[in-house]
């Protein structure tokens, strides 16, 4: 007990100290530590994923490399998910998330988000041809396999009433998909399109039924003092740098993903200034 | 979470009738894993099946595997320095050193290993800053900590009920003999009631080196998570049952001969007891 009550009070004072302020400017701070922390997925291909060497790549780790040798510091990748990313940041275990992050209302609220934004998604659903999909209201009360966190899929349950079965990631599922557990899989449009692009022949009898709906920007997140701040300036003028000049879709075509409409909508929007 | 409800059931020796080699269950699990292979195998003719995925992501994984069994080993290590005391503390002869600890034992027992985890991985910071010095509290050591508090609380509930198996006529011929309480319980009730913590202690440790997947959950890159985000990376959501297959055959390997221990040890106590 003796050991346990000090403890339990380290415990208890801490749980007040963690919103400590940390008001320092997050460029200076990164260039006096060498090394920039940046959160990414390391479960989404090919955004940000794993090779067998237990490194992390993709086109997220690409960007997130750019910047780092921009701002002429090492790099850092913290593998982070859909439900401690903002988390992170704000705590300041991380400077910058890239990790498919959607750029939403809610979210400014609690962190800043660096525009113009990086990349645009829009959902859409990948199903068997036989299941005969013809418009979103088909999915009503039928089964329909998502990925927790996505955040469509609040939007598509509301507005569409499929029964929802959601899964903790991508390959599972895909998996219940194939098992025929529901009639199709709600995901990122430019996903689903490489998916069937690839070539595996266990998809060769799916299709993307529907029309892409509900595009999304997609943005890089930083702690919400630093997006007027030199490290957001920074950012920003990278990302539109990076637009204009089409890189990312060059980057979309090296990690196989077909070229998002949003890119060349921006390419030619920014080369026309 | 069903194998931790072992826990909560009133700690008696039981009477082992279970042959000690009885060598069905790791054929059943080593057949399991072959023919999830062959399943595997069967669907992907064209491309690389799931013996190589295996070979590919195995030491990848099996260095996720040994986090979790660090992590294992040092939850297990934390949990018994504190538990330790706790449990002297709740036979102590005081009504309030008794009070607590028995509050503090029953909250932590009670408690859902999860939820405590997640309390202490997103309420303490992850990093402290005491008078000055700034101490990292990397995620490791905070799932370490979140793992050691039930493990304490059900250390210390082992210990009492060892310390209260030994019989009443040990206390009162070392009261006869002019022996202290601490004197007593040092070196008459400890001496005996070590070999009846042990079997116990030992699997509490199975118990809880099978539990540390749960940090995966909280983002920490441990054997369960780096084969997620391994699936996830290969876009193979059939290699998903081999590749856990894998994993669940390293903590066979690891736990069974911990289980096959025990039993031993309970035995040889029954014959001698």
């Amino acid at each position: 007990m003796k050991r346990i009550l000090p403890l339990l009070v380290l415990l208890a004072t801490l749980c007040l100290s963690v919103t400590a302020a940390r008001a320092e400017d997050t460029l200076a701070a990164v260039k006096q530590k060498g090394v920039l922390v940046v959160g990414v997925k390391n479960d989404y291909r090919p955004w940000g994923f794993i090779d067998p060497s237990g490194q992390i790549v993709g086109l997220e780790i690409d960007l997130a490399r750019e910047i780092a040798d921009r701002i002429g510091v090492k790099l850092e990748l913290v593998p982070v998910t859909a439900v401690n990313r903002m988390e992170f940041l704000r705590q300041g275990r991380i400077d910058l998330i890239i990790a498919t992050l959607g750029d939403t209302p809610e979210r400014r609220k609690v962190i800043g988000m660096i525009e113009p934004n990086y990349f645009a998604g829009a959902s859409n659903v990948l199903a068997p041809k036989s299941a005969g999909l013809k418009s979103w209201a088909d999915l009503k009360g039928k089964k329909l396999c998502a990925v927790q966190g996505a955040y469509y899929n609040r939007r598509v349950a509301q507005l569409y009433q499929p029964d929802m079965v959601v899964f903790p990631a991508v390959p599972d599922g895909m998996n219940a998909l194939a098992a025929g557990n529901c009639v199709g899989f709600l995901f990122d449009d430019t996903l689903i399109e490489s998916t069937l692009a690839g070539g595996d022949p266990k998809w060769r009898d799916y299709d993307m039924p529907l029309p892409s709906e509900d595009p999304q920007l997609w943005a890089m997140g930083v702690r919400l003092e630093d997006v007027n701040a030199p490290f957001g300036k920074l950012l920003s003028e990278m990302s539109t740098e990076w637009l204009k000049s089409g890189h990312i879709l060059d980057l979309e075509k090296k990690w196989g993903i077909k070229p998002s409409p949003y890119l060349q909508e921006m390419r030619d929007k920014l080369a026309a200034k | 979470m069903t194998h931790l409800s072992v826990l909560c059931k009133p700690r008696r020796l039981p009477a082992i009738r279970a042959p000690l080699a009885w060598p069905g269950l790791p054929v059943g699990v080593a057949l399991a894993f072959v023919a999830s292979v062959a399943w595997a195998q069967a669907g992907a003719a064209v491309r690389p099946g799931p013996i190589e995925a295996i070979l590919r992501w195995g030491p990848l994984i099996f260095g996720g595997f040994l986090f979790n069994v660090l992590t294992s080993v040092l939850s297990m290590t934390v949990g018994t320095a504190l538990g330790a005391p706790l449990g002297l503390l709740l036979i102590a002869p005081g009504r309030l050193p008794r009070g607590i600890s028995w509050a503090v034992t029953q909250f932590f027992r009670n408690a859902p290993w999860l939820v405590l985890l997640f309390y202490v991985m997103f309420l303490l910071p992850f990093e402290l800053h005491v008078g000055g010095v700034t101490i990292p509290l990397p995620d490791w050591a905070k799932a370490v900590l979140g793992l050691s508090l039930p493990v304490a609380a059900n250390v210390a509930e082992i210990v009492r009920g060892a310390l209260q198996s030994i019989p009443e006529p040990q206390w009162s011929a070392a009261a006869g003999l002019a022996f202290g309480r601490l004197q007593t319980i040092r070196l008459i009730i400890l001496p005996q009631a070590i070999r009846r913590m042990l079997p116990p202690w030992m699997n509490l440790y199975a118990i809880l080196t099978m539990a540390t997947t749960l940090i995966s959950i909280v983002g920490i890159q441990d054997g369960l998570t780096i084969t997620r985000a391994a699936i996830s990376s290969d876009a193979r959501p059939e290699m998903m049952l081999p590749l856990y297959l894998f994993l669940l055959l390293l903590f066979f390997v690891y736990c069974y001969p911990i289980a096959r221990a025990t039993l031993a040890l309970e035995r040889r106590l029954l014959v001698r007891g």
